[in-house]
């Protein structure tokens, strides 16, 4: 079933206009949060289920409650715009045609929290999108929603959007307070986490877009109405942006309740794979989550039917599943190299790396390095396993994630896809005129009867 | 002399103003993208001494945080600056093809300007346009979809623009 939740108004021309948004029901949901008490908003989140929509999946309710809230010392909410996951452009949809869900699912946000001055830290690269936000908020200004004393209610509250330059790990939270701080993105040690010194070692929540414009619909619905969509854990929409060999590539909300399959065939989403081409892999949730063959993919390892939500993803842990992430959906045809595309990938590692600590540095350039000689016909078959050995040694031996999201990649690579990898060092001349095809990578998989 | 127009000055104040007083470095990166775009399209020294003196802060703060994010130049460019995105999403839908085009068409290598001096080429890393593969980013907008033809027909544009 298709849940139009945040996207319910995508079809209307004009929405990322105050009025138009507003004459469709906009900021009923702030008028109603405003006449709420804030530990009641932090609830309703709660109750919803809400999990981090940024790649995490933390449970956005409980991240609320770490916030400290010592005394005459100011808290701050930043959203996190700083989409860069490779597979990931979701949040520059929301930000780009429904602008106001956002501006009003920070005003919620920072009414709940208690953040007079709230920043929306945003990639460099969605320059454009400064403009249209900037203007957002200057409308919802203009009515009385941002500012001074909104609605009456004695609440202030600013909204400002901060551009970032050109970096990955700004998307990291820690990073991403530092580089608001105008420093490099390093990320910092944890603890002190966030909510007790953050942002100029405030107390200070960082959430993703998508996860703030949530907000909204969860105030509009109730917590409790909102959790009854998808299933389990898997509460609410989620968005999927969509590309590599599929007919429709784009941005879709799901309510987690579909399969994958149909997610990939239906022409309600993907619409199927290009020229009639077959399946070959399919990285789900963003470059950094592991890569699956098709025959893990709609299938779990126990012959079960996988399905579009965090849970199903997730079944058999890495060694036969993956995970929901971001939701950056990246789809390879029978035509695609898996080597040629790890490559790229360790090679965006390898650029994105802050440099802090040596296992991320050195590591993604190593392994970058093997990956592009396997690929280019010169590597040898003891590389293989230095790959593994290398990834293994990066794996949560970092102060941040990039560690571990570079690994991931590389080592489910092997995992899966180890005959390519040998193919290439075994023919290297015939590894550069063609690729290895989709070879046995969609073959049923024997299920062992249960025990 | 390296100056801000009035009109930038006031914009300025403008950004450092969002930040509580006493945290003005946090207006460094606002404030770069807007020298770069004012002093030639990259960060030469002096702009950044420039840059550390209206935040107040010392010049090496500047030349660490210039040197760190991938959207500062610290090196001249080109007038316009092509940066095409090869990261996987792109690879799968030929932007290693794109890339080997505009090289053989400008006649430069990647990281090169043509010697006329109109145009850098500078792969780049996810962009976040995956569905919209292959692109480029050229100043602030997205080109996407990229075709040979779409290459061909966006350089001549901008040779013309050049000329006027």
């Amino acid at each position: 079933m298709a849940a139009k939740v945040l996207l319910k108004n995508d079809h209307i021309e004009g929405i990322r206009y105050y009025d138009t948004y507003r004459k469709h029901g906009g900021y009923e949901a702030a008028e109603k949060a405003l006449k709420m008490a804030q530990a009641d908003i932090v609830e309703e989140v709660k109750k919803s289920g809400l999990r981090g929509r940024g790649g995490a999946g933390f449970p956005t309710g409980m991240k609320w409650s770490f916030l400290a809230k010592p005394e005459g010392v100011p808290r701050h909410l930043v959203c996190n715009a700083d989409e860069s996951e490779p597979g990931t452009f979701k949040d520059r949809y929301l930000m780009e045609f429904h602008p106001h869900t956002l501006i009003e699912g920070l005003l919620i946000s920072s009414f709940a929290l208690g953040s007079n001055a709230t920043y929306i830290y945003i990639r460099g690269e969605y320059a454009w999108i400064v403009a249209i936000l900037e203007q957002a908020i200057d409308e919802a200004k203009k009515a009385g929603w941002l500012g001074k004393n909104i609605q009456g209610t004695g609440f202030d509250c600013e909204i400002y959007v901060h551009r970032g330059a050109g970096a990955y790990i700004c998307g990291e939270e820690t990073a991403l307070i530092e580089s608001l701080e105008g420093k490099r993105g390093n990320p910092r040690m944890k603890p002190p986490f966030p909510a007790i010194q953050g942002l100029w070692m405030r107390p200070t929540v960082v959430n993703n877009v998508e996860t703030l414009a949530a907000v909204v619909p969860i105030i509009n619905m109730g917590g409790e109405e909102y959790a009854k969509i998808g299933i389990g854990r898997s509460t609410g929409s989620k968005l999927l942006s969509v590309c590599g060999n599929v007919n429709k590539p784009g941005v879709y909300e799901i309510d987690m309740t579909i399969s994958v399959e149909e997610f990939i065939y239906s022409d309600e989403y993907c619409g199927g794979i290009p020229n009639g081409k077959r399946l070959k892999a399919c990285i789900p949730g963003g470059s950094s989550v592991p890569i699956v063959p098709a025959n893990l993919l709609f299938k779990t390892a126990k012959g079960e039917t996988r399905y579009m939500n965090y849970e199903s993803l997730s079944d058999g842990g890495f060694a036969t599943g993956t995970m929901m992430g971001s939701g950056g959906f990246i789809v390879l045809d029978e035509d695609q190299c898996i080597v040629r595309h790890t490559m790229t990938l360790a090679r965006f590692y390898n650029h994105e790396s802050c440099g802090q600590c040596s296992p991320c540095r050195e590591g993604t350039g190593w392994m970058y390095k093997i990956l592009k000689n396997i690929e280019g016909g010169k590597g040898k078959m003891s590389d293989i396993d230095l790959l593994w050995d290398i990834q293994r040694r990066i794996e949560g031996n970092t102060i941040c994630p990039l560690g571990d999201a570079a690994a991931w990649p590389v080592a489910a690579a092997i995992r899966h896809f180890r005959d390519e990898f040998e193919w290439h060092v075994n023919n290297p001349e015939e590894s550069q005129k063609r690729n290895y095809g989709l070879a046995h990578y969609a073959d049923p998989i024997h299920v062992p009867a249960s025990a | 002399m390296i100056k801000f127009s009035e009109e930038r000055l006031k914009k300025v104040n403008e950004i450092i103003a969002r930040y509580p007083e006493g945290k003005q470095k946090s207006a460094l990166i606002p404030i770069l993208h807007m020298a770069q775009d004012d002093f030639g399209g990259w960060l030469d020294a002096p702009t950044m001494d420039y840059v550390a003196e209206i935040l107040q802060i010392k010049p090496i703060e500047v030349y660490e945080v210039a040197t760190f994010y991938s959207m500062f130049n610290t090196k001249p460019v080109g007038k316009y600056l092509l940066e095409v995105c090869r990261t996987g999403p792109c690879m799968l839908n030929g932007s290693d093809d794109i890339i080997d085009y505009i090289k053989e068409k400008l006649d430069i290598k990647e990281g090169e300007t043509t010697a006329d001096g109109l145009f850098t080429l500078k792969p780049a890393e996810c962009l976040g346009a995956c569905g919209y593969a292959p692109m480029m980013q050229l100043g602030e907008h997205f080109k996407e979809h990229l075709t040979k033809e779409k290459v061909d027909t966006l350089i001549a544009e901008l040779r013309a623009k050049a000329k006027n």
